[in-house]
């Protein structure tokens, strides 16, 4: 089990455009290796190696069912992502609104009702 | 009334280099423009709560330099300066932006106001000259590289969270 994997791999897996075009076809739920081949107009080979990569950052789970390996997306993986956005997003906010709050003080000075 | 806008900033990553926040607020812009270029202004919102501004110098003009600090809770510094290189009141400032923080992570913050019926639309741009810069934004929350052009790509995917399986 790759348990040590970095929120920094994923960070990377999903930098490329073509991972992130696979991923997004994952969202429509669980697919074979030439569903998504029939999808994106990429290679075999290519998507192979992309979805080898999401795998090992564990973007991707793959099972396999007779022959056909099927693979679907592991939103668990994605809160990295969201935390840091969150994070973010949040600071911003925090900021501006303190700006909104004096600019409201402000008019008030200005304009007494 | 107004409506509080409380929390409405939109954070964009157009690209690589570039953040993009955008906010509107119920004021007329040469006020908004005030309140984000002078020192008696600044001081009152820059800093985060309970953060104490310790220095806020700015010299709104062309080649002039601004300079503000502020001390967290615990002590740390929090260094910000930079040199205007447009200031066209009330609409729009550029001007270099450093943190001492990260020497090496030099970046250009161009600022913009557009007011529409006394509602001021703020458009801050921050972009780092290159990548290696940028990447400090992510390595200080722990995270690393090439998380920014995927922004839009990344909520999406977390809207649709909820109906995968996981």
């Amino acid at each position: 089990m790759a348990r040590s994997s970095t929120t920094s791999d994923v960070f990377n897996a999903i930098a490329e455009t073509h991972r992130r075009e696979i991923l997004d076809t994952l969202i429509a739920g669980e697919k074979a290796v030439g569903a998504i081949v029939n999808d994106l107009s990429m290679s075999q080979p290519q998507v192979s190696k992309h979805l080898r990569v999401l795998s090992e950052v564990g973007l991707v789970r793959c099972r396999a069912e007779g022959r056909r390996r099927l693979y679907r997306l592991e939103p668990a993986r994605l809160q990295p992502f969201h935390d840091w956005l969150a994070k973010y997003e949040q600071a911003w906010n925090e900021r501006l609104d303190r700006m909104d709050d004096y600019l409201k003080e402000l008019q008030q000075q200005g304009e007494p009702q | 009334m107004t409506p509080n806008r409380h929390g409405s900033a939109v954070i964009e990553f157009p690209n690589d280099l570039e953040i993009v926040t955008t906010r509107e607020f119920d004021a007329p812009i040469e006020l908004v423009f005030d309140v984000l270029t002078k020192p008696e202004h600044v001081s009152k919102w820059f800093a985060p709560f309970a953060c104490e501004v310790t220095e806020c110098s700015i010299d709104l003009r062309v080649g002039g330099n601004y300079h503000i600090v502020f001390v967290t809770e615990d002590g740390a510094e929090c260094s910000f300066r930079g040199t205007y290189s447009e200031v066209e009141p009330p609409t729009r400032t550029v001007a270099t932006w450093l943190f001492e923080g990260w020497p090496d992570a030099d970046a250009v913050e161009s600022v913009d106001l557009h007011e529409t019926d006394r509602v001021t639309k703020l458009t801050m741009k921050l972009a780092f000259r290159d990548k290696a810069g940028r990447d400090h934004m992510t390595r200080s929350d722990g995270q690393e590289d090439s998380f920014n052009k995927m922004e839009d790509y990344l909520r999406s995917l977390l809207e649709q969270k909820e109906t995968v399986s996981g």
